[in-house]
């Protein structure tokens, strides 16, 4: 009994560390963004003066609104792209389907590096043939759809497979004709799980660097390029502050997707 | 049930699911086709492209032009036109052993961790699974910042390094290849333990008990019991982690300096202004390969598994 | 249908008209009183099973009819078709004298209680109750008003304004059976509606079921693998197996004379023994030779437990009729129900059951040597299972 207590104990102790590992890269980003001098090593005081410095910059600001811009306008057309598509999965579920998963699967498994300079070349080529999709805030949204429809097929299909297969009867055997069925029946049943969906391309196109470096165009720079960019000049004291912001608005729509999420449970 | 087989039957039979199958096939596309296409044309057809680039070679300005040749592929592997240099080989080899060894750190550190969530309360485990989870969500390139930050030369850790002689004088802890390995391990510790949580929340756990009473020693309950259980979870992880850590760019960029690049970094390279994009293709086309590896052993697995969702999200 | 009390497989999937025959015949002589007519209707599954084997089915307007049989028999096939969520390969329905078969479910004046009672997890009770008529376009004000007047029909009292998942099983089904009759169909189905209930609850959610039922005088449609449950409910009972119907007829007639094997198995009765050669009213079978007042053709003969008459050896039974079958047995198994004793008897040849209403009488212990009265009037002969 004492053993397996020391055993208990020792787990214990291994997960305190493994927080700390997770969590100090992020807590550093923070803490030194309110660092009144521009050391990366010492701490000296408490100041607001990087946010000021922040608030005049006008690239910054720039950035942010191409990244505000590219995750909403994603996120929106791939939440129906892949709402149609969990749906199909969903109601044609007896058949075999592989060809699609594969197909679903692939924008997750692909290495962002591959994808990215896939999409590059691809749409260069396409720009240099056709002289239609130059690079930037579209190339952009039409690679970060692609990303982003996976997630939201997965989420509506799994919302579909938990829900009582009787419903679509039942909605049919109450007098609904096709499309009261999907704007009184499908859709509200849908609701919490389309707002996951939601927030969750959102997080991931902001979230995203490799795929929007590559896809970018000279005058689409996103908050995380922005970053890049400063991190390769030398390290800015600024960018603590452009980061913790951004950990800031992720930790918030994560937050607001598990809210959704466990609304959904309740359901 | 009687089962008939009479010709009527049958023709009742295949004009119905002829009718059907038709209505069925035409609201499937209907349904899934934006979307499929959208993939199709935005993925597939690009990787395809990139594909057959890399079967093209490199023109005077960098770009892809004819005739077809195998040249990429001499390429990579160091034949120049300057003889062969054992660069991109290094690089080749360094992606390989730097997304092994971080494979085997991630699972000896989600080992532990996977366990002890399923050993808590359950009304903390969702939290403590969000916990590893969220750092995951923010950017990458943010995450890789912080350990610059936590080891450049002149930090605490740096110094403890270099106290305990682990390190050169001044070098500090980054840029190193330890810096990229760490920063890969931390990078896809969460990609391991949502894998691993599920097979230990499905694992009996009377087996673990049994197990401890006839063998005594954890370390053989470890082999004997919970092991054989967890693997399917085990390989999922396995693929989300190695396939992304062997393509991995931002880590190495940032934290790796110029003599930890990796196969990632290497293409990129090829694709900036002036340079060769059948090499970088031919790079990409290796990655793709693994991606496909990766692919089918997921397929599998989720076939074993009972569904992949729960493998990828 | 009812004075041929038990109708033969045969004459039940005898060749039917055609879908356009069946037409002309019904502008030429309306079927009156009948709701649901259904001719050689067929459905066949993937890979040939058959699902229904041209069934034809006459239900009555009004009355509370039951469609019985065991898992995988067509009763669930049928009920969707009438639905309209299936689709027949073959035959007709119609319903109030129209013909359904190809209108969609929306479409219909037709609406189900589901097993699993299907209520929109979105949508409140009050909402749920009411969507049928939403969908039907009925104003906000007309639907409130129905929709209180059910609540107060079925006595919802304050369960309408509770969420969907703070129900229980019971509850789940009085929302459900008040959003199909709010929308007065000329038909309802269930579909095994109190399957999913333990027992005491059911009990007195089929009585609350046929009372609605009388008091509406609307036609149900009920679907059900519990014999019990058809029998207590029913006006008429139809059994099927293998996507025919074996018999249709009132609950009396479907348990006290099973039209062949299957239903009497179906119905519960254990006591058939096979006729090895007949001579008139004097049967052989394995039971021994045995006096039957049966006339019908047949190759078992059926003898309910509760109709058998147990005593000790030497009791004098002075009114016995001059036939009376007589057989020894010796008791092998008790089993004390509380208002009846069922006993197992060892008869020599084969095993026989016996059920004696418990009135205080003394009780026969395992072991006992007894004798066994059988009337003639008692032993009913019936066909094979087809």
């Amino acid at each position: 009994m004492r053993k397996k207590s020391a055993f208990q104990r020792g787990l214990s102790a291994f997960w305190w560390l493994t927080l700390l590992f997770l969590y100090a890269p992020l807590v550093i980003v923070m803490l030194f963004s309110f660092n009144s001098s521009n050391s990366a090593a010492r701490f000296t005081g408490f100041s607001l003066r990087w946010y000021e410095r922040l608030l005049g910059n006008e690239l910054i600001i720039d950035a942010i609104g191409h990244t505000l811009l590219l995750a909403v306008v994603s996120s929106v057309i791939a939440v129906i792209l892949g709402t149609l598509i969990g749906y199909g999965m969903y109601r044609h579920r007896g058949r075999k389907l592989g060809w699609l998963i594969v197909l679903i699967y692939l924008p997750i498994v692909m290495p962002d590096i591959v994808f990215g300079i896939s999409n590059m070349a691809f749409f260069v080529e396409l720009n240099r043939l056709t002289g239609l999709l130059s690079p930037g805030l579209g190339t952009m949204i039409i690679a970060h759809v692609t990303f982003e429809i996976p997630f939201v097929a997965l989420i509506v299909y799994s919302r579909f497979v938990g829900l009582d297969a009787t419903l679509f009867d039942a909605a049919k055997d109450l007098y609904a004709s096709p499309l009261q069925r999907a704007v009184h029946f499908i859709i509200p049943t849908l609701k919490p799980a389309l707002l996951s969906a939601f927030f969750l391309s959102f997080t991931l196109s902001v979230d995203d660097f490799v795929i929007s470096f590559f896809t970018a165009g000279p005058e689409s720079a996103t908050l995380p390029i922005y970053i890049w960019g400063a991190i390769r000049r030398g390290i800015s004291p600024e960018i603590n502050a452009i980061a913790t912001l951004m950990i800031g608005a992720v930790a918030l729509a994560a937050v607001l997707s598990l809210l959704f999420n466990r609304e959904r449970r309740h359901l | 049930m009687n089962t008939r087989s009479s010709a009527s039957i049958d023709a009742t039979l295949r004009a119905r699911s002829r009718r059907l199958m038709w209505r069925d096939t035409r609201h499937l596309l209907v349904a899934v086709m934006p979307g499929a296409a959208w993939i199709l044309i935005f993925l597939v057809l690009p990787s395809l492209y990139l594909i057959s680039v890399a079967f093209m070679t490199n023109g005077p300005y960098g770009q892809p032009s004819l005739p077809l040749s195998l040249e990429s592929f001499r390429n990579l592997a160091g034949f120049g036109f300057l003889g062969w240099s054992p660069g991109n080989l290094y690089t080749l080899l360094r992606s390989l052993w730097q997304t092994a060894l971080s494979l085997v750190l991630v699972v000896l550190v989600s080992y532990p961790i996977a366990y002890y969530i399923t050993t808590c309360r359950k009304k903390w485990r969702p939290i403590m699974l969000l916990l590893v989870v969220v750092p995951s969500w923010t950017n990458q390139v943010i995450r890789a910042f912080g350990w610059m930050n936590l080891l450049a030369p002149g930090t605490p850790l740096s110094n403890a390094a270099e106290a305990l002689g682990l390190i050169a004088p001044n070098l500090g802890l980054f840029p190193s290849n330890f810096a990229v390995t760490l920063g890969l391990v931390y990078n896809f510790l969460p990609f391991m333990v949502l894998p691993l949580y599920a097979a230990f929340e499905k694992l009996n756990h009377g087996l673990i008990e049994a197990a401890r009473d006839l063998y005594a020693s954890p370390v053989r309950a470890f082999f004997v019991a919970v092991l054989p259980q967890t693997l399917p979870g085990l390989l999922a992880g396995s693929v989300l982690v190695a396939i992304p850590a062997f393509g991995m760019y931002v880590i190495p960029e940032l934290l790796g300096g110029g003599r930890a690049m990796m196969l990632g970094n290497l293409v990129a390279t090829q694709f900036a202004a002036g340079s060769n994009w059948p090499l970088g293709a031919a790079g990409s086309m290796l990655m793709l390969l693994a991606t496909f590896i990766g692919l089918f052993v997921l397929r599998r697995m989720g076939r074993k598994l009972g569904g992949g969702d729960e493998v990828v999200i | 249908m009812s004075q041929a009390p038990h109708g033969t497989p045969e004459t039940m999937n005898s060749d039917h008209p055609r879908r356009g025959e069946a037409g002309q015949e019904n502008a030429s002589a309306p079927r009156q009183a009948s709701s649901i007519s259904i001719f050689g209707l067929k459905k066949y599954f993937d890979g040939g099973v058959v699902a229904l084997d041209g069934l034809d089915l006459d239900i009555r307007e009004g009355e509370f009819f039951t469609l019985l049989g065991p898992s995988g028999c067509g009763k669930t096939t049928l009920l969707r078709m009438l639905a309209g969520l299936d689709t027949p390969d073959d035959g007709q329905i119609s319903i109030g004298g129209m013909d359904v078969t190809d209108t969609p479910p929306h479409l219909r004046s037709v609406n189900t209680v589901f097993q699993s009672y299907a209520l929109f997890p979105h949508l409140s009770v009050r909402d749920n109750i009411a969507f049928g008529l939403k969908m039907r376009g009925v104003n906000s004000a007309e639907r409130q008003r129905r929709v209180s007047e059910i609540a107060e029909f079925i006595k919802l009292g304050a369960l309408i304004d509770r969420r969907v998942d703070q129900l229980s099983g019971g509850q789940r089904q009085r929302i459900a059976l008040a959003r199909a009759l709010v929308c007065e169909p000329d038909v309802l189905l269930l579909d095994e509606p109190l399957s999913a209930l333990d027992a005491g609850l059911r009990e007195q959610l089929q009585i609350e079921l046929q009372r609605t039922q009388k008091r509406l005088g609307m036609t149900f449609v009920f679907v059900t693998h519990d014999q019990e449950e058809a029998m207590v409910m029913s006006d008429r009972i139809a059994v099927l197996n293998d996507g025919r119907i074996q018999q249709i007829g009132t609950p009396q007639e479907v348990y006290e004379r099973p039209a062949n094997s299957f239903v009497a198995r179906f119905m519960g009765h254990d006591n058939l023994f096979e006729i090895s050669a007949r001579d008139g009213q004097r049967l052989t079978t394995s039971l021994g030779e045995l006096n039957s007042d049966d006339v019908n053709e047949g190759s078992l003969a059926l003898i309910r437990p509760e109709t058998i008459e147990l005593s000790a050896p030497g009791t004098p039974s002075p009114h016995a009729p001059i036939n009376l079958n007589r057989v020894e047995g010796r008791i092998t198994e008790r089993f004390y129900r509380g208002s009846n004793v069922e006993y197992r008897l060892d008869c020599g040849t084969t095993e026989l059951m016996a059920e004696v209403s418990n009135s205080g009488q003394r009780l026969f212990k395992v072991g006992d040597l007894v004798k066994v009265e059988i009337y003639p009037e008692d032993i009913v002969i019936l066909k094979d299972a087809p």
